[in-house]
């Protein structure tokens, strides 16, 4: 050995998960901008078999700690984990959480339930509950880092703050109790952990609170209209308002504003005698 | 919808499949024992309690008298239990008869992207002429290259506690005291 080794050297090995984690960010990205149903099933399977049980790659609370010290991979040896940053921190500026809405293995899991469990058995909770539920990430975001400014500890949180170490199939008994509670929660509480307990969730979700470039598109009739706060799963739209720090980008209310069927601003045009309607 | 569903689930059955079934360790690490012991004309096949490889200045066959230099074995079969973060980091360990260890290649490991501080070649490279009774410390004698991680934790003690178990069992007894 010894001697400086070239980047060609350096990089093959990392090639695979650079072009594989590239190849699903495109796929990912391309089901965002069709919003379609079926291609962003197609992005939770990859999601969950690629970066989940494959790659164990989601963004941990323990990312969010290096923040505190800077403490980040070597560039030259982590390419990966850098595009994968760029990526999540780049999207979530742009379009919100599109991380947690469709790459995020987890979340993908979660949600691959919503079409498999019948709506009779979720659980709709109220609005002003909700609401406070939302917050309680952000106590736990403020938790764990204390316990890590403090401690200096990344096993716990890793551990117990998150479930992401599932995709590497090995726990403690505690450990696969506390997911097993979790997940049958889940089944009545819609992504339950993505909505109230995430603390990389709720990381994300300061950031496109106060960025979002590209923000959903509202009509003046949404003012009174219901339909999409009843239709969003993540309870992130309130009455006018769609709430940043909890829209993931799910599409279900961008798929109605376009329904010219369902969406009264299409049917108040139609009446009015059709002028703007396209074919 | 249905059939969305039934591809999704069928997807989801083969991944944890396909997890379940992560057998990675090299077939032949012939030229990784030969990076170990440079000085090595022959290696025993991989045999014994605990399983490991013999590495000999001359071929035993022409001389059968002929003592071991070093021992290398893998970390994945004396402390198969050690997980890293997604799972358990292939190591090959170089150790000869003095408990000095000649060196550590990891061949094999499935730690996410963040997890990388097993992958720079500096990491292993640290721990060519460590003692077995070394603290094996991460943050200590044993750098973190960019801050402890699960892997890099597990990694070390992988390789401290396989290194002991093997010195304990096939080196000469003084060694161990």
């Amino acid at each position: 050995m010894g001697g400086a080794e070239t980047w060609g050297e350096i990089l093959r090995p990392q090639l695979l998960d650079l072009i594989l984690l590239s190849a699903f960010i495109a796929f990912a990205m391309v089901s965002f901008f069709r919003k379609s149903v079926a291609l962003k099933y197609a992005t939770f399977v990859l999601a969950v078999g690629y970066l989940g049980f494959t790659k164990s790659s989601l963004v941990s609370v323990s990312d969010v700690f290096r923040l505190t010290d800077l403490s980040v991979p070597e560039f030259k040896y982590s390419v990966t984990w850098y595009v994968f940053m760029l990526f999540v921190v780049a999207s979530t500026v742009l379009w919100g959480r599109v991380y947690c809405g469709r790459v995020c293995a987890f979340g993908a899991l979660t949600q691959m339930l919503d079409p498999i469990v019948p709506r009779k058995m979720r659980l709709e909770i109220p609005v002003r509950i909700e609401k406070h539920a939302n917050l309680i990430k952000y106590g736990v975001l403020a938790a764990v880092l204390g316990y890590y400014l403090a401690t200096k500890d990344v096993a716990g949180p890793i551990r117990y703050a998150e479930p992401f170490w599932m995709f590497g199939l090995f726990g403690t008994t505690g450990m696969w109790v506390g997911l097993a509670v979790l997940l049958v929660a889940t089944v009545f509480v819609r992504n339950l952990y993505c909505r109230f307990l995430c603390p990389v969730g709720a990381t994300l979700g300061l950031i496109s609170s106060a960025t979002t470039v590209f923000r959903i598109k509202r009509w003046g009739e949404c003012n009174s209209c219901k339909i999409c706060e009843k239709t969003c799963e993540w309870g992130a739209i309130r009455g006018p308002r769609i709430v940043k720090s909890e829209c993931v980008r799910c599409d279900d209310c961008e798929r109605l504003y376009h329904d010219q069927q369902k969406c009264p601003h299409w049917i108040i045009l139609r009446r009015k005698g059709g002028m703007f309607v396209s074919a | 919808m249905k059939h969305v569903v039934a591809v999704v689930l069928l997807s989801c059955g083969a991944a944890i499949a396909a997890a379940a079934d992560r057998i990675y360790t090299l077939p032949d690490p012939s030229a990784e024992l030969k990076r170990l012991f440079p000085a090595a004309k022959a290696f025993s096949p991989l045999a014994g309690e605990p399983l490991h490889f013999d590495a000999f200045a001359n071929d035993p066959k022409t001389n059968p008298s002929e003592k071991p230099i070093g021992i290398a074995f893998w970390t994945t079969d004396l402390v198969p239990q050690e997980h890293g973060y997604h799972g358990p980091i292939h190591m090959l360990v170089g150790l000869d008869m003095t408990g000095i260890l000649t060196g550590v290649i990891v061949t094999y490991d499935s730690e996410p992207y963040g997890y990388f501080s097993v992958e720079p070649p500096k990491f292993a490279a640290q721990f060519k002429g460590k003692k077995i009774s070394d603290p094996f410390r991460v943050g200590g004698d044993v750098d973190a290259v960019s801050r402890a991680s699960i892997s890099i934790g597990s990694a070390t003690r992988a390789v401290r506690d396989a290194s002991r178990m093997v010195a304990q069992k096939l080196l000469p007894p003084e060694v161990t005291k």
